[in-house]
């Protein structure tokens, strides 16, 4: 893959300002939290814009703004950063969803001790998942995906819900362990490099040169699979998330669905594709079915929820299936549906969240059935939930319809059973978005049960703004958003055919 | 002969080779001397001569880290792996003397013999990390155990302490028999004390040295705490004053394993598959008991103590891979775990110093109200000894795997996924009762100003250490590099 160096280096210094920011949200005063952490989260995602403009689309496949700083030359390792179209829009969804986010805990009523901390906490997370999605190092991706848990273990464990320090534990405790299995393959690839090539490398670029025989290709496919399948989550894994979604502050539950879960199916679109072609190929029947089955069993999770917080939850599962069945039909249309259903839920999700936290804050409760009617009283906020909700279950112009769509359409590239199956998937998550609806606006109440609440308005709808634009964007003018990406994924897919022919 | 030709056969010692061990014996001679002249004790004056020494002996080091011989007809052998380890265990020193005057104090425990015991330890300790020799090795051995025995046992008073002291005495006993008779086989096989010229000597017999040497290292794995021979370490870590714990935990075992893995680029001639099968082995035992003992552990100081056996089996799993690449990790680790294990048992003799501390888990709840700043450094050296990065423990964990790896031993890598997977639970539920749980008691602790510069740097240095790694990394390649190429 070519490199192309940067004039000036944007993305450190994008990784650098939310943690400047954090330094001095240590040091001042409280009642300056908020405003720096507003400020250094709004920076960034104008670092971001502007490196969008700054980004050559022609050359989309090209690794831009690319830093190279060594830190153990000996084992090959060094801080590798920079963006191909890919990690461009995933660099571009995570400045903005932490703005996001941020701009809710200002006013989220959730949040009222230990101020300091959290903002700290989310300033990090910003930092680590910038890391995460810009680093070419394996060991540097790996300190990047690992650092992300801690700031959401603080976070969960201290300002989430009731069940709040078990959904912590638990999610610590799953995500680390599998992860122990991805520094294990990490480190047996560099090793392999070392014995074809007589010197370690942890560098992406030096990795895709590795070729394996296919049976410790299979096996180290699986140490990389069994730690992304836990974070994306494919479902017989998928336990640890609904209790961290699900308990944790809803700025918590936004960053965590819309960034941390991309950090899964992004790894396994750029290593388990990229580094191991070959085994994809031999293992792709199996995968795809899993991605389906996963997507089915989710969506009937999520018909049973009560909990809102879960019912969104479990809908992130669904979505997730969509991404890893089209990302392991390995074909062009594919490729396409997936990133662009990663970006999509992305700002779904987040927005799905701010609407359960946005009802709590009024009704203090995520049961469904206590939501009934409550839309009555707040025609924006009812507009913004429907706007979601459809953006959500794909219908057309909302922003996961190209996701499904293409999905199908690679699907049919095989045959149009599979076809066939990956729409009653699609419609399975129809139906329970459409339950949600009936719940919040058909339901009625007792007249008497009604209580009157102000709508959403300020900083909220602010937030609130920032993401539905993006998801109207997304549906209406989709090639805006393709055309970030489409030259990365076609040079990946070229290269894995050329690796299956043979070469 | 004429006499000229004599007297150029005797070599004379170069004693520029072992001058940071003299340092260390004048001080810890001088201490003794001013103890048996004085009759009241000046306990300051001690601490201050002792820091001075020892930093001297450090500086020697450091200012002269490519000074490499041997000396004493072979006796004793000064490289780059030797200067490398006893700067560290110097340095620990001086870490732990920062702590002792007001625990002791506060125990009513303060004696002045502990002065110079602590420098016999620390001469000890650097001359087993710089011998082939069979007889100085043992020598080391017994100067070190000697020492950990009394200084375990100095808080006279106290029961527990007597009872650690106890079996660490009997084991340790034990230890050294087994070591010295090994010593014994391994002598009858090549006819040499040396090290180098044993392991690598092809003579008939090879069932005494196979003999000879699985008893010297068993002698030494009592010592380091591998599963089955641990059973002494809880009690005696737990029994020990906790900054001895400490200075037991960093700079105990950073000696006692300088001769094993100084033996690891020999073993290859005679034992490449068994050394891998019975190594491999006993880590993994150690890795999984340690894990698996310290989760159900209510004393944070006990949990530590299985903590430090469970880390003894992931330097195993290192020292397990005889090539160059495992001696480079082992090295890091071993470094690694001293700065840890150092760190983690002085916060809590620094937390031990409130009378109503008694190291139980709940205690540590409420911990980040009531001092935030230890709760913060105390959080760091959890995640470090769990390895998340960037810290030590991470990078030490990350190159084990590389040489568990670069020798395809899946098997022990899963295992160390299994137990790593295991010591989450403890660490972790440590880090949340400290950060999440509220508590209506507050500890306070006054810390002096010295003892928070210690917890500062060790904390520092934890994460630096972990974030650019090529600090220790270079040394330890180097070291590793030139002990394969002898």
């Amino acid at each position: 893959m070519e490199k192309l160096g940067a004039q000036f280096p944007l993305i450190s210094i994008s990784m650098l300002i939310p943690t400047l920011g954090s330094f001095f949200v240590v040091l001042l005063p409280e009642r300056f939290t908020k405003g720096i952490s507003l400020i250094s989260t709004g920076i960034t995602f104008l670092i971001s814009l502007y490196s969008l403009t700054l980004f050559d689309f022609s050359k989309g496949d090209v690794v831009q703004f690319y830093e190279h700083y060594p830190i153990i030359p000996e084992l090959g390792i060094s801080l590798s950063l920079g963006l191909d179209g890919l990690s461009m829009l995933m660099y571009l969804l995570t400045t903005l969803v932490s703005l996001v986010a941020v701009l809710w805990s200002v006013r989220d009523k959730q949040i009222n001790h230990r101020i300091k901390e959290y903002f700290l906490w989310f300033l990090l997370t910003e930092s680590f998942l910038i890391g995460v999605f810009a680093s070419w190092d394996l060991i540097v991706f790996y300190v990047f995906y690992e650092l992300t848990l801690v700031p959401m273990l603080f976070v969960i464990g201290i300002w989430g819900y009731k069940l709040r320090l078990y959904s912590a534990y638990k999610f610590f405790i799953y995500i680390f362990i599998s992860s122990l299995f991805l520094l294990l393959g990490t480190v047996s690839l560099a090793v392999q490099h070392y014995k074809l090539f007589g010197r370690f490398s942890f560098s992406y670029f030096d990795l895709m040169n590795n070729d394996y025989p296919l049976g410790l290709g299979i096996f180290l496919f699986m140490l990389f699979f069994i730690a992304f399948a836990v974070k994306t989550p494919i479902v017989p894994f998928h336990t640890w998330l609904p209790d961290a979604h699900g308990e944790a502050p809803t700025a918590g539950s936004i960053v965590l669905a819309a960034i941390l879960l991309k950090m899964g199916t992004y790894a396994l679109f750029r290593f388990n594709i990229g580094l191991f072609p070959k085994v994809v190929a031999f293992l792709m029947p199996i995968l795809v079915l899993w991605g389906i089955f996963s997507i089915m069993m989710a969506s009937w999770f999520t018909i049973s929820q009560k909990n809102l917080k879960r019912f969104v939850a479990y809908s992130s599962i669904s979505h997730m299936g969509f991404v890893v069945t089209s990302m392991f039909l390995l074909n062009l249309e594919g490729f396409r549906a997936s990133i662009m259903e990663m970006f999509a839920h992305g700002l779904t999700s987040a927005s799905l969240f701010m609407i359960a936290g946005f009802i709590y804050n009024r009704l203090h409760s995520f049961n469904m059935d206590a939501l009934k009617g409550s839309a009555k009283f707040m025609p924006l906020f009812a507009i913004i939930t429907v706007i979601t909700a459809y953006s959500s279950m794909g219908l057309p112009g909302g922003s996961s319809f190209w996701g499904k769509f293409l999905t199908v359409l690679s699907a049919r590239e095989y045959t149009t059973q599979l076809a066939l199956l990956v729409i009653a998937g699609a419609f399975f998550s129809v139906i329970y978005m459409l339950y949600l609806m009936k719940v919040l606006f058909l339901d009625t109440k007792e007249e008497s049960r009604l209580v009157h609440f102000a709508d959403i308005r300020g900083f909220k709808l602010s937030a609130f703004l920032l993401l539905v634009i993006p998801m109207f964007m997304v549906g209406l003018l989709p090639s805006l958003f393709f055309n970030i990406f489409d030259m990365s994924v076609k040079k990946l897919l070229l290269y894995v055919m050329h690796k299956l022919i043979g070469g | 002969m004429e006499l000229r030709d004599l007297i150029g056969s005797i070599e004379f010692p170069k004693m520029a080779l072992i001058i940071p061990e003299l340092i260390v014996l004048l001080t810890g001679f001088l201490i003794f001397t001013l103890d048996l002249i004085f009759k009241r004790a000046n306990y300051r004056l001690y601490t201050w001569i002792s820091v001075v020494g020892y930093f001297m002996a450090m500086l020697y080091i450091a200012f002269n880290p490519s000074l490499s011989g041997s000396t004493f007809y072979g006796l004793y052998v000064r490289d780059y792996f030797s200067s490398f380890l006893q700067f560290f265990m110097i340095l620990l020193t001086i870490f732990v003397l920062a702590f002792t005057y007001h625990y002791y104090k506060q125990k009513l425990s303060l004696y002045r013999e502990f002065y110079y015991i602590l420098s016999f330890a620390l001469v000890s300790a650097m001359f087993l990390a710089s011998s082939y020799n069979l007889i100085t090795l043992y020598v080391a051995l017994e100067g070190v155990s000697i020492s950990f025995y009394i200084l375990t046992a100095l808080l006279r008073g106290d029961f527990n302490a007597k009872e650690g002291a106890f079996k660490y005495l009997i084991l340790g006993g034990l230890s050294i028999a087994l070591a010295s008779y090994g010593a014994v086989f391994m002598y009858i096989y090549a006819g040499s004390l040396d090290l180098q010229k044993i392991l690598t000597y092809s003579g008939q017999n090879k069932d005494l040295l196979i003999l000879g040497l699985v008893f010297f290292l068993i002698g030494f794995a009592i010592k380091i705490g591998a599963v089955p021979f641990h059973f002494w370490l809880p009690d005696a870590y737990q029994g020990a004053p906790t900054p001895i714990t400490a200075y037991m935990a960093s700079v105990g075992k950073l000696a006692f394993f300088a001769p094993v893995v100084r033996i690891m680029p020999l073993v290859q001639e005679h034992f490449a598959y068994a050394w891998v099968i019975t190594v491999g082995i006993i880590s993994a035992m150690t890795m999984l008991y340690g894990n698996l003992v310290a989760l159900v552990q209510k004393d944070v100081k006990r949990l530590l103590a299985y903590s430090s056996i469970a880390h003894s089996g992931y330097i195993l799993a290192g020292i397990a891979v005889a090539k160059a690449i495992g001696l480079k990790a082992v090295l890091y680790f071993l470094v690694a775990y001293a700065l840890m294990g150092a760190g983690s048992f002085l916060l809590l003799a620094l937390l031990e110093r409130n009378p109503q501390w008694e190291n139980r888990m709940e205690e540590f709840s409420g911990l980040r109200f009531s001092m935030p700043w230890i709760a913060v450094s105390f959080m760091i050296f959890m995640f470090s000894l769990l390895g998340v990065p960037p810290s030590v423990g991470f990078v030490g964990k990350a190159l084990v795997f590389t040489a568990l790896s670069f020798d395809r031993l899946w098997w022990l890598a899963f295992v160390m996924i299994l137990s790593t997977g295991i010591s989450t639970g403890y660490y972790v539920r440590l880090v949340v009762l400290t950060f999440m749980k509220e508590s209506s008691k507050s500890i306070k602790v006054e810390s002096s100003f010295a003892e928070k510069v210690v917890i500062f740097v060790l904390t520092l240095s934890v994460v630096i250490l972990g974030a650019v790694p090529i600090i220790i990394w270079s040394f330890a390649s180097q070291s590793a590099d030139i002990l394969f190429k002898r």
